[in-house]
């Protein structure tokens, strides 16, 4: 045996770029920008006017931020179904923080990132402490948060909160929306975690085995609580995005939420059973996702095909996956 | 240096540890052995902080250490690779290498000092690989080496190798065993586990042997003893085995099954073996050799690639476990019965009569009383100790368990039952009981394949013994049932890569 001529060795840029275009990521830009020629080609251009484009970058932000906010537990291996209404509830609050406690807007929104996290840890602490599974402690603190988001304001419409924020999520720099730019950022933040930060490595060893990763002295324990937490904070930022772009906020904010949540990683190339994330992978998927909703805008198509043709995608995403993995496995 | 005194650990139903000790010396490889079962991965788990002892002590140097976790017996010293891979395969070699404690600033990883640390480590083992590759694309014996770079990281002054050949080819083990040598010479105490003893004896210096439990012979110097005097010690000569009745099988009639030069998807080669009606083929192995594998593959769980499996004489295609039970009468008694063998949620009733709910179903449902019917039959034959026939599996004791579990092929009518670990985790008295029972299923006219780990169990219950490791057969012994001699004749079997031909006769 001498291990060194086995070596995967540096890759000359023919295997560099090999390296990049059989990448997961590769696929999905070339599908985006391809969908978006051709949805821009078929709408003669409309989509390319100033405010169709301004408003499909808009409505990009929270799906962003929301795959990721699940992106994060599926990193360890668990899920989140409280996403959706935690977001809801967040966003509640901070309205109800500036209409009804007169509180200025940037600690309301204190206020919404401090319930989506201080939310998060609950439910992650609850998934250690009882070791019940993730899925059912999630699904009963979603119908929790659901009861918490009605509870705020009854069936009614919270609106004319501060000028100041309904301003910052109208606008934009350099044509890209302000909301959008915010979650890019919040995605590369996330990236340079899970990518370099220590706690992010520990994230994804326990997502990739938590044997090995407690043989290392990781606790897995603690990388599912901060890992919920994260998921949490990620909502609340997705509740901020919400109240500054869409100028209102009822209880049925973040209902639509829960497929979107886990269809831009799953079709993004996240690994359901954990230790394997891709940020960009999500970002481009909420993207694609995005082009499907405004497809539906611009041709009147019953909204109802829009959920089965997503989750179509997401079951398509799935299979691809296990096919690939299949087929590496084959021939590595 | 590293001392272990009078370790016990209880785990339920099993006395694992009852009295180990261990002593290592700094600068010398000490060969920790011992039958399946003996007690030596729960040592090391012990010694390395997986598992906390019920009781004894462990102590480096003059003062004793608490070992809570992994991670306190690596600031002790302890540096482990365990039998198992224990690597995260989308991290790249310097990450694993360094899990445990990553070289951080400001909270992120500090790739540059990652790199030189875990170069450093590799070097200890004069291994060049790129500290970028992720270790999903490394062979098994470049993963092997990572994880002893790893246990090294950690400054251990203590290294244990449980089993570090199993998956390596002879060159790959000899450049293992230089590195040993290397290690040794600079001043560290290592620890090898491992089955062969060839290897054991090139390179160890001192011995502890384990044998249910205990240490029967602790930190000797290996050059005193020879080979076979390390096998008397692992298997004990002071055995007396259960006699159960003499069954005398007709060698003229013919097997119920035979195999012939038959090859599976999971890489047995050439198993050849027959068993007649009324005979119990004993087949024994270590761990890992593929004998559940074997019984799967028969039952239509794996595929067979060549070779033919006849069952009373015709060749067979078994499509899957209803075809062989159905079609060919052939059962098989998991091993691992709480996962594969029983619904433990529900009643023993319904446990047994699961086989055959075909046969009591009238007009397509199935009724209690026809449940009941059956099973109070079989809790009567094999003396199956429940309280109610509405008792639920998972509240039975081990050995009831495994009885209902047996019950469940009877009542299928089968005529060829494989039955695998069927001891594994009972009492000694529930143990001779089930022997008991298995004689009389073979005397009742039952062809049964027992696997089994158990030597005394094996010896005492087989007419004959296949011997299996690494997916294929190293021979057949005919099993006059002196423990002494036959258990000496079948680790001899295992561990003797000359052992091919001698005493050994051919498989049918």
């Amino acid at each position: 045996m001498n291990p060194a001529t086995t070596t995967a060795g540096p890759a000359g840029p023919g295997g560099r770029l090999k390296d990049v275009t059989t990448r997961p990521e590769f696929t999905l830009a070339v599908l985006a920008a391809a969908g978006f020629l051709t949805l821009a080609v078929a709408t003669d251009g409309n989509l390319l006017s100033r405010g169709t484009l301004e408003a499909f970058f808009r409505f990009l932000a929270v799906p962003i931020v929301i795959g990721l906010s699940q992106m994060v537990v599926l990193a360890v291996g668990q899920m989140n179904l409280s996403v959706g209404t935690l977001t809801g509830l967040s966003a509640m609050v901070a309205a109800w923080l500036m209409l009804e406690g007169g509180l200025p807007a940037p600690l309301a929104v204190l206020g919404a990132l401090g319930v989506g996290l201080a939310a998060g840890l609950a439910n992650g602490l609850l998934v250690v402490f009882t070791r019940i599974n993730g899925f059912i402690v999630t699904l009963a603190t979603m119908t929790i948060f659901e009861g918490l988001r009605y509870g705020v304001n009854g069936p009614d419409t919270f609106q004319g909160y501060s000028p100041g924020l309904r301003d910052v999520g109208a606008a934009s720099v350099l044509g890209l929306p302000v909301v959008l730019v915010l979650a890019l950022v919040v995605a590369a933040l996330v990236a340079l975690f899970f990518g370099r930060a220590v706690v992010g490595r520990q994230l994804l060893a326990t997502g990739g085995s938590p044997f090995a990763a407690r043989l290392s002295g990781v606790s897995n324990d603690r990388s599912i609580v901060i890992a919920h937490g994260l998921s949490g904070l990620l909502a609340g930022v997705a509740a901020v995005i919400t109240v500054a772009a869409s100028g209102s906020v009822n209880s049925s904010i973040g209902d639509d939420l829960l497929l979107p949540s886990f269809a831009a990683p799953i079709i993004g190339g996240v690994a359901l059973a954990g230790g394997v994330v891709s940020v960009a992978g999500t970002c481009l998927a909420a993207f694609l996702i995005r082009l499907v909703d405004v497809m539906q805008a611009q041709f009147g198509i019953n909204p109802r095909w829009i959920d089965l043709i997503v989750g179509a995608v997401v079951l398509g995403a799935v299979l691809l996956g296990t096919m690939r993995q299949k087929l590496s496995k084959g021939s590595p | 240096m590293l001392t272990a005194e009078n370790l016990v650990k209880t785990f339920p139903g099993v006395r694992a540890l009852d009295g180990a000790s261990l002593r290592l010396a700094a600068g010398s490889v000490h060969a920790l052995l011992g039958e399946n079962g003996a007690g030596k991965s729960t040592l090391i788990k012990i010694l390395t902080g997986v598992h906390q002892p019920d009781g004894g002590r462990v102590a480096l140097g003059d003062t004793g250490l608490h070992l809570n976790g992994p991670l306190a017996a690596q600031r002790a010293g302890i540096g482990v690779v365990h039998q198992e891979r224990n690597l995260i395969p989308a991290f790249t070699v310097a990450e694993n290498i360094l899990l445990h404690h990553l070289p951080r600033r400001f909270g992120l990883v500090d790739r540059a000092r990652m790199h030189a640390e875990a170069r450093r480590c590799l070097g200890l083992l004069d291994l060049h690989l790129d500290p970028d590759t992720p270790v999903s694309r490394l062979s098994v014996a470049q993963a092997q080496l990572v994880e002893i770079a790893k246990a090294l990281s950690v400054d251990s002054k203590v290294l244990l190798l449980d089993e570090p050949t199993a998956s390596l080819t002879a060159d790959e083990a000899d450049r293992l065993y230089a590195i040993v040598r290397k290690l040794r010479d600079s001043g560290h105490a290592i620890v090898l586990v491992s089955h062969k003893l060839e290897e054991v004896f090139a390179i160890a210096d001192t011995v502890t042997v384990l044998r249910d439990g205990r240490s029967v012979a602790e930190a000797e110097p290996l050059a005193d003893h020879s080979q076979d005097q390390i096998v008397d010690l692992m298997v004990g000569r002071a055995y007396s085995s259960a006699r159960l009745a003499e069954r005398r099988v007709d060698p003229a009639t013919p097997p119920l099954l035979r195999l012939d030069k038959l090859s599976t998807a999971r890489g047995h080669h050439d198993i050849s073996l027959s068993v007649r009606p009324g005979e119990i083929l004993g087949l024994y192995g270590l761990v890992g050799a593929g004998r559940s594998e074997l019984a799967k593959a028969l039952v239509g769980l794996d595929r067979i690639t060549s070779g033919t499996m006849e069952v009373r004489g015709r060749p067979v295609r078994i499509r899957d476990v209803g075809d062989a039970l159905r079609g060919h009468r052939i059962g098989y008694v998991s091993e691992n019965r709480k996962e594969e063998g029983l619904f433990l949620d529900q009643t023993v009733a319904r446990n047994v009569a699961v086989t055959v709910w075909r046969r009591l179903a009238k007009a397509g449902l199935v009724t209690d009383r026809a449940e009941r019917r059956l099973m109070t039959r079989y809790v009567d034959r094999l003396g199956i100790r429940i309280s109610s026939p509405s008792q639920l599996a998972g509240q039975l004791s081990g050995g009831n368990q495994q009885k209902v579990s047996l019950a469940k092929w009877l009542a299928a009518e089968c005529e060829i039952l494989i039955v695998d670990e069927p001891t594994v985790g009972i009492d000694v008295r529930t143990k001779a009981a089930f022997h008991e029972l298995i004689a009389e299923l073979a005397e009742a006219g039952l062809a049964l394949l027992l696997i089994s780990s158990d030597l005394p169990e094996i010896v005492t219950l087989a007419d004959r013994i296949a011997v299996m490791n690494d997916f294929s057969l190293r021979g057949e012994l005919d099993n006059d049932h002196d423990y002494a001699r036959m258990s000496q004749a079948i680790i001899r079997l295992i561990h003797d890569d000359r052992a091919l031909g001698g005493q050994v006769h051919p498989a049918l």
